[in-house]
């Protein structure tokens, strides 16, 4: 179970919201761009300390105190894959591997690079592959942990929608098979749909819906939610 | 500027060097005092470096990722003692440190510590400024503790920054000559004795020397600067 109460001042508005995610469940935060989405996956992740509140996972707080990142059991991912650009690939995947070995961890690795199709860029210098391919490097990096919450920032925003499709299938296809509680920030209501039974709505840093997709098109508590459903 | 006025311009700037080549006489190398000297200069300035470093790298890493605003205070005060003139560097050193501090060993290190720290503090913030936080924050949410991060992920990545802050420092202590001649003429390092050299047996006595500290002052700084602006110019176009 993730819980968070989250504080946070920012140049426009405050940052004041309640979230509640159940073990294993894969959640969305919709909104529009700038609504401070953002802010609070950095927040339960910890790249951002929060004004005020506290983040729990299940009977571990994270904070307060701010508990340090390395003992979080959290994979966090955004729009920048932010790769090591000194390793390569194949050390970039096994960075989290603090023992290689551990947990049939190499094996794990295996089928990650096998799934993501990251055989013909293996031995290449991060800094010289694709966006795209990047952003897969990154995905198998993250997972390759087994982390218990999954943070997901946008992660597939500039990709094109054959990739999108691909990499949204090995994500549901990992969250069954691993557990992980998911949590993903987009904007592209479509997106979202494919991976998140329910989502959590946020204008200006406030919930202001929470329930399934359904619900939400049936009755959108806002105008501006409205005009995000509305198709094209 | 075309081609021509660039080569031109750098003939100019290198034609200092032409002076190794006047006609002075024979050159004195067995001039008594001259390789004291050198081993004054690199054995003294090695172990400055080594304060350096170890005072400096962490100074550095709490400026870097300070709050801009507090940033802009630490960046000032290490420009204070760039800034500060060698030989009000060198009084004011003496004044602070007392008459038992004067012509020792230990002066020596501490003045070129001195002159020298603000350069690699500076040089350093601005290495670590060019690693994005982000890598830090993934690499610590994938098990890794800071000190890991830093040696792993921050270090690799600036490390050529860091050579150039370092190689700074080095050609700073090394060269210094206005707060050592005041703090510690005594043990003479190379450019005291050139200084004196030059005053007691004129030029032939100094040009071996002089060889020595261009090729201990120059080539690291040199080498570490053309890889840094080779790594800048291939980042930029990768």
């Amino acid at each position: 179970m993730l819980e968070a109460q989250i504080r946070k001042a920012r140049a426009q508005f405050t940052v004041d919201v309640a979230i509640r995610v159940a073990g294993g469940e894969a959640c969305g935060l919709f909104g529009a761009s700038g609504a401070g989405k953002s802010t609070i996956l950095a927040c339960i992740a910890g790249a951002e300390l929060p004004d005020d509140g506290f983040v729990a996972l299940d009977d571990m707080a994270l904070f307060p105190p701010s508990m340090p990142l390395h003992r979080r059991p959290v994979g966090y991912l955004t729009q920048d894959a932010n790769l090591f650009p000194h390793l390569r690939v194949a050390e970039n995947v096994r960075f989290g591997l603090t023992n290689g070995a551990r947990d049939g961890g190499e094996a794990w690795v295996a089928r990650l690079r096998e799934r993501l199709q990251l055989d013909a860029i293996w031995s290449a210098p991060a800094h010289a592959i694709s966006g795209g391919q990047a952003r897969r490097v990154a995905i198998a990096r993250m997972l390759a942990r087994k982390p218990r919450l999954v943070l997901l920032d946008e992660p597939f925003a500039g990709l094109d929608r054959h990739l999108v499709r691909e990499l949204l299938a090995a994500i549901i296809e990992w969250q069954r098979e691993l557990g992980f509680t998911l949590l993903v920030v987009d904007h592209e209501a479509a997106v979202l749909e494919r991976i998140c039974p329910r989502a959590i709505v946020i204008e200006r840093g406030r919930v202001v819906q929470d329930g399934s997709w359904e619900t939400l098109e049936t009755a959108p508590a806002t105008p501006l939610l409205a005009q995000l459903l509305a198709p094209l | 500027m075309k081609r021509t006025g660039a080569l031109l311009f750098s003939l100019v700037l290198l034609y200092p060097l032409a002076g190794l080549f006047a006609p002075v006489g024979a050159w004195h190398w067995n001039q008594a005092g001259t390789l004291d000297a050198v081993r004054v200069s690199l054995v003294l300035t090695a172990l400055a470096m080594v304060i350096v470093v170890a005072l400096g790298t962490p100074m550095a890493l709490y400026v870097a990722r300070a709050a801009p605003v507090e940033r802009v205070w630490w960046q000032g005060i290490l420009l204070i003692s760039v800034l500060l003139p060698p030989l009000a560097l060198g009084i004011l050193l003496s004044l602070a440190f007392g008459a038992k501090f004067a012509n020792t060993s230990l002066a020596f290190v501490v003045t070129q510590v001195y002159a020298s720290i603000g350069y690699y503090v500076l040089g350093a913030v601005a290495a670590l400024e060019s690693v994005p936080p982000a890598l830090e924050v993934q690499a610590g949410l994938l098990g890794h503790d800071p000190w890991s991060v830093f040696w792993r992920v921050t270090y690799p990545i600036a490390r050529l920054g860091f050579a150039v802050a370092l190689s700074l420092a080095w050609v700073r202590a090394l060269t210094e000559f206005g707060a050592i001649l005041i703090t510690a003429y005594y043990p003479a390092g190379m450019p005291v004795a050139i200084w004196t050299n030059l005053e007691s047996f004129g030029l032939p006595a100094v040009m071996p020397l002089l060889v020595v500290f261009l090729l201990t002052a120059l080539p690291l700084p040199w080498l570490a600067h053309v890889l840094a602006q080779r790594r800048a110019h291939e980042t930029q176009h990768a």
